[in-house]
């Protein structure tokens, strides 16, 4: 009897403490959140002092017209969506091409060809800078969106995660398909297209936010203002010339409103794209 | 099985027929991305190396002058290589344990039966769809000496607070941290899932016997979990070894090229000096090093997992 209470009460002392724990920790997860929000909205006389006035006392939205008066904030955004999109399309649509060609026919050297695809995910991005940049600048790529949309949709990931997809749908329904004389195109569009939308979603979003925030790639090869992404752009801005923490957060905030809606509203498609690669990698 | 036959390292070889409908339908959707990948990706890797052997002339490549493995024996003799090799080091050693030991106590806090699982997920999660420079900039205010919100609160405990940025011994761990809260929800959500998928049967049988939470943790949890958590230490040992852009923007190297990381180095030589041989060269010591450590993670999953 005392030792079921005693257990009843570790149990819940237990309990306490893990709500305290995660409560506690997401507390502090908000705080750069916070920190943000508040110090873009503070007059001048708030940002710089000691005390950090995380409800500030008088509201301004003057950093705000600041920032857009003073830096292309608005076609940073167009350019990065731009290349973003791009990029989820060619990998959506090349990726499930050579996926469903590696997983649903037949021919000779596609197990070399998906061994080296494989084997290239060791590449780390950043060493391969260099080579890359002398054969974007060959191209005449050099300020183009081309620059980055290209050398992204080349990433293996995507291929990867569509075979192992692709390779769970039976093949029966393949064989059932081309006895009722489908075409090898028909079957990728009709068939297997539509039974992979969840991947499908899942991918176009991982690759969207990842395209999305990438920052050293664009900063080297997009070199005037008004080709830069956001990550990029909110990095180089003084919108005012004298340094004001008001006006780089009031950037920050513009910079991630868009995708932060995006993640809200479809968070659940991004874990379960994050899971995947966890799960099949 | 089609699937089975993927993984057998090359299979038969037979001669390409291209007559055959298959073979050529399967080449003519193997081909838009065999194209981009060869000319952005493989290709660049073989250039990277020829590149190296290279006192690389970025005007004019074809006057560049081969001088085979000197950009190699210079990187193993130069004090700064070696200096940002060190200071990378110690940003993995500061991250790569906090998050994965961190995501997965988010992780297992979180499968528990407790109210506001979504809102706790959502916000563990969120920091990670930020981008760097957003990271980077929100807090670069926070630990700012004068005016940040941290030292106004590190002031009530020590009545001198680091100007943590630009102190030699926290401006890494500031950086550190930054990054700790950026990418820990990737781990958190992966090992949620990895510790959904363990049989619920496992605790059960457990508890029956007896057994405390520490032993159910050590004998089930940890062992069930091995591959996602070998999974997530591989990847956060890649992009740690990597990192650029949070010490780019909040610290740009300083103070006195402490948190120069490797590819900051490699950037600075490339984009700065000019010089594409030298910066190709670590690049390819990069590529070494992360191989390596792939290939070992891999060998240690299967050597260690019962088939």
């Amino acid at each position: 009897m005392s030792t079921a209470s005693s257990r009843f009460l570790s149990e819940r002392v237990r309990s306490v403490g893990v709500y305290v724990a995660l409560y506690g920790a997401a507390a502090i997860f908000l705080v750069p959140y916070a920190y943000m929000v508040s110090t873009s909205i503070k007059p001048e006389q708030f940002t710089f002092t000691n005390q950090p006035y995380w409800i500030p006392p008088e509201v301004t939205f003057r950093w705000y017209d600041a920032v857009l008066a003073g830096a292309p904030m608005v076609q940073w955004g167009i350019n990065t969506f731009i290349i973003a999109a791009t990029t989820t399309v060619l990998v959506v649509i090349l990726d499930s091409m050579i996926a469903f060609s590696l997983t649903k026919l037949d021919w000779p050297g596609k197990r070399i060809v998906f061994t080296v695809i494989v084997a290239s995910f060791m590449v780390p991005v950043f060493a391969n800078m260099v080579p890359l940049y002398t054969i974007i600048t060959d191209f005449g790529l050099i300020n183009n969106p081309l620059a980055v949309i290209l050398p992204f949709s080349a990433m293996p990931i995507g291929v990867f995660l569509f075979t192992q997809f692709f390779s769970d749908l039976p093949d029966s329904v393949i064989e059932a398909a081309k006895l009722d004389g489908f075409s090898t195109f028909q079957i990728y569009y009709k068939i297997v297209l539509p039974l992979m939308k969840p991947a499908i979603a899942a991918l176009s979003l991982y690759t969207f936010v990842y395209t999305w925030n990438q920052f050293l790639w664009p900063l080297i090869v997009l070199q005037g203002q008004n080709q830069f992404t956001l990550p990029v752009g909110i990095v180089t801005m003084q919108p005012t010339q004298v340094f004001q923490p008001g006006a780089e957060m009031a950037g920050t905030f513009l910079a991630v409103l868009p995708l932060f809606v995006v993640f809200l509203v479809l968070q659940e498609h991004l874990v379960n794209a994050v899971q995947m690669q966890g799960t099949t990698g | 099985m089609a699937t089975e036959d993927n993984y057998s390292f090359i299979g038969k070889l037979r001669a390409v027929d291209l007559r055959d409908a298959e073979t050529r339908d399967g080449i003519l959707f193997a081909l838009p991305y065999l194209a981009l990948f060869s000319v952005f990706l493989l290709y660049p890797l073989l250039k990277g190396f020829y590149m190296s052997l290279f006192a690389w002339n970025a005007f004019a490549p074809a006057q560049s002058e081969f001088i085979l493995f000197e950009n190699y024996t210079r990187m193993l003799s130069d004090p700064e290589f070696w200096k940002s090799v060190r200071a990378t080091v110690v940003f993995v050693v500061l991250t790569v344990p906090t998050l994965v030991v961190l995501g997965l106590a988010l992780a297992l806090g979180v499968n528990r039966d407790i109210k506001g699982k979504r809102v706790l997920r959502t916000i563990f999660f969120s920091p990670y769809v930020l981008t760097v420079s957003v990271v980077s900039l929100i807090w670069a205010e926070l630990y700012a000496p004068q005016y940040g919100a941290i030292n106004y609160y590190v002031g009530y405990l020590v009545s001198n607070p680091p100007a943590w940025l630009n102190s030699f011994t926290w401006a890494m761990p500031a950086i550190a941290l930054a990054t700790v809260w950026w990418t820990v929800g990737f781990n958190f959500v992966i090992l949620i899932a990895a510790r959904q998928s363990v049989p619920e049967r496992l605790y059960e049988a457990a508890r029956i016997d007896g057994a405390s939470s520490w032993r159910a943790f050590k004998d089930i949890t940890l062992p069930q979990m091995r591959s996602a958590i070998v999974f997530v230490t591989t990847v956060q040992f890649i992009w740690s070894f990597q990192v650029f852009g949070q010490a780019y923007i909040m610290t740009n190297g300083g103070p006195g090229n402490s948190t120069q990381t490797l590819v900051m180095y490699l950037f600075r030589m490339a984009f700065n000096e000019g010089q594409f041989g030298y910066a190709a060269a670590i690049g390819y010591f990069l590529f070494f090093v992360l191989v390596a450590v792939s290939l070992g993670n891999y060998y240690f999953v299967s050597g260690g997992t019962e088939t």
